[in-house]
């Protein structure tokens, strides 16, 4: 039986933390529909193409990146040994990030004939490197914790 | 669960779908999302402080008074800007992560409750897509990658509002939330932090572990893509969209061929027409040349957050302006050769029209300019968004005040 009320009620909202809230709530909310009166101002076929960008994005986290990271954490928390979960947390807490910030500069997608001073370093092996160095890392992590860990159960 | 009645495919998604109590790691959770949200929220609040700088800065004929120094500034606000979206990303990511169970959360049977749900549920939605817009479409465009149909700079900028005013909104609704959330330990019992490090997660895991190890994630991805901009950091931004090399010693944005110029700035018949109060004249570049030259060191710094210094000599932009009867309160607009192009014109206020190291540059580095450059005569002036550096100049306009 879960409790019907998802929300706990806040433990203490005095009258000046109510007037800071709403003041807070208001400004807040006029900012996002100014900036919803700018996008609405756009032609159609653009501001479709912004809606479906932003939603898209949402989409895509919702329904696959946290799905994955989901099973991720379940097949660590099932197979992996004690020693190695943290150390695979953290790897896929820096690596994951990363990656997606590398997209552009790994797919080279802006590159134009005309301008070599754009996209002009060796990314795919700074990307390589970065990944063996967060692996090696890791790796002595993980046999840190293994030692450690066997060394406590060990019986004297 | 008992109150509730659903009835076909309500039903049948509510027995599937997950409910929030289906996460059982306990590092989810208010004091893991009010910790990463207290700096993400930094980190949009600075992205767009200075995003909003830098859009005022390009306007054409902005009112708003702009500092025209130090000469770095824009190279600094913009290096700013990015930098803080990109140490977002791992923000954002393991913030979503620390509330994902709430998606799952099942509205409140028709009440107040579920209209007050419904709308934080809205500013929510309205929150995340802007956020993820913002950084997918920033991080997009520094590296000149444009997969959209839509127009960067004016969706950018009005889902930054959005995003900004969400967030604001977001914070006075979860006031309390975060206030109570910040107020307890980082890990063990929240009243009294009891029995931190075993029990916190799989296999010692702690929140503490987990927000360092957050806070690494946004140094790296900065370090590696964005530090381009700080001295010595050069070689560690491995990932960052350009070297810094380039013809002269400085990257190019806009190419000469990319902006079709390549013909009409090697005619000889080049003339560099000066419209003003007092008349019309017309310089060829050795009469340009013959001119008072003024030299200084300033940066090209573009809104994609790169930046590279040059030494530049030439005309300054107010003799010019002096040579045709305007004075220094009479902004200036300058005109490309280009014939297309957002960016083929541009207005220099005044303030920064009679500023000494404002040039109308013929050389960079002691050399006449490459094409890509701007050759034969470009606009150069200090804490500038380097798109309004209008290169191959055609035309210069004193318009009196």
């Amino acid at each position: 039986m879960s409790t019907s009320s998802p929300t706990p009620t806040p433990t203490s909202d005095r009258p000046a933390d109510r007037a800071v809230r709403v003041a807070l709530g208001a400004v807040g909310a006029a900012g996002a529909a100014y900036g919803l009166y700018l996008l609405l101002g756009q032609p159609l076929d653009r501001l479709v193409n912004t809606v479906l960008w932003a939603g898209g994005a949402v989409v895509a986290h919702d329904a696959v990146i946290a799905p994955v990271v989901l099973v991720l954490g379940v097949l660590a928390a099932r197979r992996a040994p004690d020693w190695l979960r943290v150390p695979l947390v953290r790897l896929l807490v820096v690596l994951g990030p990363l990656t997606l910030v590398a997209v552009p500069v790994l797919g080279r997608f802006g590159a134009r004939p005309d301008n070599p001073t754009l996209l002009d370093r060796p990314y795919w092996a700074a990307y390589l490197v970065i990944v063996l160095v967060a692996i090696a890392l890791t790796t002595v992590d993980a046999v840190r914790r293994r030692h450690a860990s066997a060394g406590a159960s060990t019986p004297p | 669960m008992t109150e509730r009645r659903l009835t076909g495919l309500a039903a049948a998604l509510d027995e599937r779908l997950p409910t929030p109590e289906s996460f059982d790691s306990d590092l989810r959770g208010p004091r893991t999302a009010a910790r990463v949200g207290v700096w993400l929220g930094l980190a949009f609040g600075v992205a767009f402080v200075t995003g909003v700088f830098s859009h005022v800065a390009q306007l054409r004929g902005a009112d708003v008074p702009l500092p025209t120094g130090p000469a770095w500034l824009y190279l600094l606000t913009q290096g700013v800007h990015v930098a803080a979206g990109t140490a977002a990303v791992p923000l954002l990511l393991v913030k979503l992560w620390s509330v994902y169970p709430r998606l799952f959360e099942r509205p409140p049977r028709p009440s107040r409750a579920l209209v007050l749900h419904l709308l934080e549920r809205l500013s929510i939605a309205l929150l995340v897509g802007a956020a993820f817009f913002q950084l997918l479409t920033g991080l997009a465009n520094s590296a000149q990658w444009y997969p959209w149909s839509f127009d960067f700079i004016a969706s950018h900028y009005a889902l930054a509002w959005v995003a900004v005013g969400a967030l604001v909104l977001h914070v006075a609704v979860k006031l309390p939330v975060i206030r109570s959330a910040l107020g307890e330990p980082v890990d063990g019992d929240p009243h009294t932090g009891a029995g931190a490090a075993p029990s916190s997660g799989p296999a010692g895991l702690t929140r503490r572990t987990l927000l360092r190890t957050t806070w690494l994630a946004a140094g790296v991805s900065v370090l590696a893509t964005t530090a381009v901009g700080i001295p010595g950091l050069r070689r560690v931004a491995v990932l960052s969209v350009r070297s810094g090399e380039g013809p002269q010693g400085v990257p190019v944005n806009r190419s000469a061929v990319a902006a079709g110029v390549t013909e009409s700035l090697s005619d000889p018949a080049w003339r560099l027409r000066v419209i003003g109060p007092a008349g019309t004249v017309e310089l060829s570049l050795p009469e340009l040349t013959a001119m008072t030259q003024h030299t200084a060191d300033l940066p090209i710094a573009c809104v994609e957050g790169w930046s590279a210094g040059g030494t530049w000599s030439g005309v300054p932009v107010r003799d010019v302006v002096a040579l045709v009867g305007g004075s220094d309160t009479d902004d200036v607009v300058l005109r490309s050769l280009q014939e297309r192009g957002a960016w083929r014109e541009s207005r220099l206020p005044a303030e920064f029209a009679r500023h000494p190291d404002s040039l109308l540059a013929l050389t960079l580095s002691g050399e006449p300019l490459h094409p890509d450059h701007g050759y034969p005569c470009r606009l150069i002036a200090p804490a500038r968004p380097g798109v309004t550096q209008t290169k191959w100049l055609r035309e210069v306009e004193v318009l009196p005040a």
